[in-house]
């Protein structure tokens, strides 16, 4: 856990010290490209906690998750339904909020909490 | 293979034992060491996964930031109170800049003794004169000879072709080494022009003073004067821009002022 954190600051850290800042037309796509990544990561958590963890279904699944994202995003603004993203992020958080409640309870199995 | 005895079976029976437990030791560290191994690189993949999330994550909250901070995002109401803003600074500014040039024009006024008002003053009447023609003057230009051996030049194309150069900037004209002064004109008919009551002979020699470059562009201009010459039949014009172009002053025209006849 304390190793993923460590990658979480050292990434933040190198995005502060590149100093690149996203063209305004870009930030929803990558904002929410973000959104899809940081749910797979959710999702890879919680399969590591569970002892199924594959790294080619993670590897594969952030890929797609991510790319598809910025598709959707892409989609919508091509035919006019600028709020698709909004599908996007609707089915990230919600899957992240599910992601996140398995990952803490099974913490909470870990600790012996049951 | 079940527990082993001290009692049962002889040394044999105790080595086959030991060999499979051994055997199974191995396999088993084996194990534990393949599944760590796969463990780490899970792990690995994650980390740098989560990395590379932290790293977009700045990026985007950065973008974002400067989104925020950039005039699109703004509201109409907003961008109305930075407009007004802007133009009250602007008004300020403008005001002082005002303020400054004042305080410079009182310290020239109070720096400068009379002299040098007096310098200015004479200067600028010699520009005046210049510009009537009552100065004689040298300087940059350009020489025009038109050519008319049909003698079909009229004063009127005469007084184009002056007011052309006068318009692109010639400071001071001459047409057959006679100054055109404030109150010159032509007169006269085709083939005998006269300027000022003087008769002019063709080919006119027509000298300028200014921007050469400007001049000539002038005259050259598609469109322009000369191309309008080109359709008489025998007209020339030839263009020659010079350093120095001399041109005499202008004789001193006699200035009346007319009052209105008082009715008894």
């Amino acid at each position: 856990m304390m190793v993923l954190l460590l990658a979480l600051a050292l990434g933040m850290t190198l995005g502060l010290l590149t100093n690149l800042s996203v063209p305004v037309a870009l930030l929803t796509y990558l904002g929410v490209a973000v959104l899809a990544a940081l749910d797979s990561c959710l999702g890879g958590v919680r399969a590591s906690l569970e002892r199924s963890f594959d790294d080619r279904a993670f590897v594969t699944g952030f890929l797609t998750n991510t790319l598809m994202a910025a598709l959707i995003v892409f989609i919508g603004e091509r035919i006019g339904v600028r709020e698709l993203y909004l599908a996007a992020v609707v089915a990230f958080g919600v899957r992240m909020f599910d992601n996140l409640g398995a990952v803490r309870r099974l913490i909470l199995e870990r600790l012996g909490w049951e | 293979m079940g527990v082993v005895g001290a009692l049962d079976g002889g040394p044999r029976r105790t080595f086959t034992v030991l060999r499979d437990e051994s055997i199974r030791r191995v396999i088993a560290t084996e194990k534990a060491v393949e599944s760590q191994f796969h463990e780490a690189r899970l792990f690995l993949t994650l980390a740098m996964a989560v990395g590379l999330v932290g790293f977009l994550l700045v990026a985007q909250w950065r973008g974002n930031a400067s989104y925020a901070r950039s005039l699109e995002a703004q509201s109409s109401a907003d961008l109305a109170s930075i407009i007004q803003q802007i133009a009250a600074e602007n008004d300020a500014m403008r005001e002082e800049a005002l303020q400054l040039e004042l305080r410079l024009m009182q310290a020239e006024a109070g720096g400068k003794g009379r002299s040098e008002l007096l310098n200015a003053a004479a200067r600028e009447l010699k520009d005046l004169r210049l510009v009537a023609g009552l100065e004689a003057a040298v300087g940059p230009g350009i020489v025009v000879t038109l050519s008319d051996p049909e003698s079909v030049l009229l004063p009127v194309d005469l007084l184009a072709f002056v007011n052309e150069l006068k318009s692109s900037g010639a400071e001071a004209v001459a047409v057959d080494g006679r100054r055109m002064g404030a109150l010159s004109g032509f007169s006269g008919d085709a083939g005998s022009v006269t300027l000022d009551g003087q008769a002019l002979e063709p080919p006119y020699l027509v000298q300028a003073i200014g921007k050469p470059e400007a001049l000539s562009q002038a005259v050259s201009m598609p469109g322009g004067v000369a191309a309008a010459f080109a359709t008489y039949p025998g007209v020339q014009v030839s263009v020659s821009e010079s350093d120095d172009v001399a041109v005499p002053a202008a004789p001193d025209g006699r200035f009346v002022v007319g009052e209105p006849i008082k009715e008894k």
